[in-house]
């Protein structure tokens, strides 16, 4: 086994998904249309944000439940929508990654917050209550009791289990967030309009159906969103090829772009293309949504 | 793991899985085929729909299959470009990581029991594929009611980040058929360092300790660089090769520390390593725990025997000061605001001993140089702020001066216990188990052994130097 000195750049690097990986993955192996599989998988990094939220984890612990959530899925031997519930394996992945951080959070905590986002009628999430939040919704409807809170503790936990065994227990995820901030101290840019564009376009990529942070370093995603943000808020960086000296080149850059200036028209798609309904999150309703699909095929 | 290109496929492990799922796998590749293809179609329907964006960027990227995986350093395509060509830049390469399934345990066939610590058993086993010979360390899973023991977490989390060649090489995580069957796959040793001292008739030459002592400090010095502190360090969790070269081991206590630093359990350590300020119960302390227990299997090195072998926290405590001396506000302003410190009674020291940190007893180390005893006593200062850090302590005079380390080439070999039998059980302490309630400690008795209270309590019995 090679053991080289480039293991000191673990700190700065992620594991990336193989071609392999990304040519196939579990659930379009069992037959899940891989557009729906985007909208599932987009849907429930959305969950996965919001119940960090509500959880009042701080943002890098979210994103990287979020990427462990994104890389569960990917490959022929990662998890299929027809096995595993996207809301299970959303909420598994932030209690795992609060779990190993310097906030951890409860398994009550993490399933009370995920009993009120999967509630159909409080649920504030376009994807689960499209209808929209009522005046004052009723308590019953999302909360969690005694015996509801004992099983789903025991999903949870298995779910955790079947992630770390999934990924071969690799927990380790680097983000780009901290690495930006460097990069435009070093390129001598001090305006927070930059910066604040450049977090903004770093978190809306972790939702990327391209999968951004599975398929490139964070170097590249940091100097993207630096080179992005710079041009929205009109600032003029240095001559030159700079993002040369972050080690990113022309191509890589140029593509990770438009991945990132992609995505609010890709959201935007998404609510307009689920208009009215709900966006699978279990394997029931996934199932549901497979034979629905088939009935109207057949009918046509 | 492997630092080749993530597209060449040479590792025998991915083989061995290749191997062993081919069947399974060809017939997913003839439903994939068909999936693919329209995957291809709605990959390039997507870049269509997105091209339009691409004009007003300064470097319209070539139109790519959505699903392909972008710039690898290794297969690098010169960049396309309409200017003449420039030098081309070397651009830094990152090591190609990959995630995968575990594997199953059953790739490995069991040769013997090593031992069993507070974290898990071990073996010594062979891959049944590549004929390797490596460690295979179980997991305890303690049921618990938060799902995966978290320390467990972290020692794999740990294992795989401290790539150093003074830190056993975590080598993968399998799995068996039952959801607690977890086994951490490492590279083999043929010694601990408890087990080999025991086994000498006499410690190791100056020059030897030296050698190793600069080892362990370069792997702790890698360690805390990246953040992690150990927290369990002793001999035992030091293995070695019978090519003189030692590692750190056992990271079932080992944590990521931050700045500032988050709130930790005190109860790591094996008690006889442990550093006084967990003893007297800060909630609050960093690398410097570590650096006593370098002190402690310094000491060890030198005589063979546990420096400070108490019986319990007291007596820990007890013995810690009979060694050091008693602390004084001079050498650890402070001290007194600890939980457990409330309790202590001083004796008052009018010979409090010069220095700061004072040095420690000569006549307990004969053999030691002065640079050496120097290095011992700034190890083993009661005040955590005046111990060295490993990087400190790794460019200390001592290391320099005559007799210069050891080669690890020109190292003696030993017979290894671990390769072949059994290990003795032995009655040493183990580091405590999370969980547990931080003690309340009396430490009303850690001078005289009597329960004070009687009036005596102004360093009745204390001897200074036990000797």
């Amino acid at each position: 086994m090679a053991r080289s000195s480039t293991d000191r750049l673990k700190s700065l690097s992620n594991a990336l998904a193989t071609p392999e990986q990304l040519s196939n993955s579990s659930s379009a192996i069992d037959g899940v249309a891989p557009e729906l599989e985007t909208s599932i998988r987009f849907a429930g990094t959305e969950l996965t944000q919001a119940a960090g939220v509500f959880l009042r984890l701080p943002q890098d612990i979210i994103a990287q439940a979020i990427v462990t959530f994104t890389r569960f899925w990917i490959g022929a031997e990662g998890g299929s929508l027809r096995i595993y519930s996207v809301k299970d394996v959303s909420a598994a992945a932030l209690y795992l990654t609060a779990k190993l951080s310097f906030q951890p959070t409860s398994p009550r905590s993490v399933l009370n917050v995920y009993n009120f986002l999967l509630s159909k009628d409080a649920s504030p999430l376009w994807f689960i209550n499209p209808k929209g939040v009522p005046e004052e919704p009723s308590p019953e409807t999302y909360c969690l009791s005694e015996g509801g809170y004992q099983s789903q503790r025991i999903v949870l936990l298995r779910i955790e289990s079947i992630i770390l065994r999934t990924l071969g227990f690799n927990t380790h995820v680097v983000l780009p967030h901290t690495i930006a901030l460097t990069y435009l101290q070093t390129l001598g840019v001090s305006s927070s309009a930059v910066a604040r564009r450049v977090f903004e376009h770093l978190n809306a990529a972790l939702l990327s159906p391209q999968l951004l942070y599975v398929t490139h370093q964070p170097n590249a995603l940091a100097v993207s969103s630096i080179y992005l943000a710079a041009r929205e808020v009109g600032i003029k960086l240095v001559d030159g090829e700079w993002w040369e000296v972050f080690d990113v080149d022309r191509e890589e850059l140029g593509f990770l772009v438009v991945g990132m200036r992609s995505m609010e028209g890709f959201a935007r798609a998404e609510m307009e293309k689920w208009k009215g309904r709900v966006v699978p999150m279990s394997v029931e309703e996934v199932e549901a949504e497979i034979e629905r699909r088939r009935m109207m095929e057949e009918g046509e | 793991m492997s630092s080749k290109s993530r597209w060449a496929d040479e590792d025998p492990e991915t083989e061995a899985i290749n191997a062993q799922r081919k069947r399974e796998k060809e017939e997913k590749r003839r439903a994939k085929a068909e999936k693919q293809r329209q995957l291809d179609q709605q990959a390039e329907e997507a870049a269509r729909q997105r091209e339009p964006t691409t004009q007003e960027t300064e470097a319209p990227p070539k139109k790519r299959r959505r699903l392909s995986n972008e710039p690898d350093p290794a297969t690098e395509v010169p960049v396309k470009s309409s200017k003449p060509p420039k030098s081309s830049s070397t651009l830094l390469q990152f090591p190609s990581q990959e995630w995968g399934p575990s594997r199953h345990v059953d790739n490995f066939e069991r040769l013997n029991h090593i031992e069993e610590g507070s974290y898990g058993w071990v073996s010594r086993a062979k891959d049944i594929t590549t004929g390797e010979i490596v460690a295979l360390k179980k997991l305890k899973m303690d049921n618990s009611p938060d799902g995966f023991p978290v320390t467990g977490l972290r020692e794999i989390q740990t294992l795989l980040e401290a790539r150093h060649p003074n830190i056993v090489y975590l080598r993968e995580v399998v799995v068996g058929t039952k959801m607690d069957d977890v086994f951490l796959v490492m590279d083999f040793l043929e010694h601990d360092l408890k087990t080999l001292l025991d086994d000498m008739r006499e410690p190791f030459l100056p020059s030897e300790i030296k050698t190793l002592l600069s080892q362990i400090l370069t792997g702790l010095d890698f360690l805390h660089s990246q953040w992690i502190m150990h927290r369990d360090l002793k001999t035992s969790n030091l293995l070695m090769n019978n090519r003189g070269e030692i590692k750190i081991a056992d990271f079932g206590m080992a944590r990521y520390y931050g700045d500032p630093p988050p709130k930790l359990t005190q109860l790591v350590v094996t008690l006889w390593y442990r550093a006084p300020e967990l003893l007297l119960g800060a909630e609050k302390y960093g690398t410097e725990i570590d650096m006593w227990s370098i002190g402690c299997i310094f000491a060890e090195l030198l005589t063979k025997e546990p420096l400070l072998q108490g019986k319990n926290e007291v007596d820990q405590v007890s013995k810690i000061f009979a060694l050091t001396g008693p602390p004084t506000p001079r050498t650890w302003p402070g001290f007194r605001s600890l939980p457990n410190a409330k309790s202590l009674r001083l004796p008052q020291t009018s010979s409090a001993p010069s220095g700061n940190p004072p040095l420690l007893p000569r006549a307990k180390f004969p053999f030691l140089t002065n640079a050496g005893l120097q290095l011992l006593s700034s190890l083993l200062a009661l005040n955590p702020t005046s111990r060295p850090t490993a990087q400190e302590c790794l460019s200390h005079p001592y290391f320099r001066e005559d007799p210069r380390p050891k080669p690890k080439e020109m190292f003696p070999t030993f017979p290894s216990k671990a390769g072949m039998e059994k290990r003795r059980r032995r009655e040493t302490p183990e580091a405590p188990k999370r969980g547990q309630e931080a003690p309340k400690m009396d430490f009303a008795s850690v001078f005289g052994g009597q329960s004070s209270g009687d009036g005596r309590e102004t360093g009745a019995g204390f001897t200074l130097r036990l000797g």
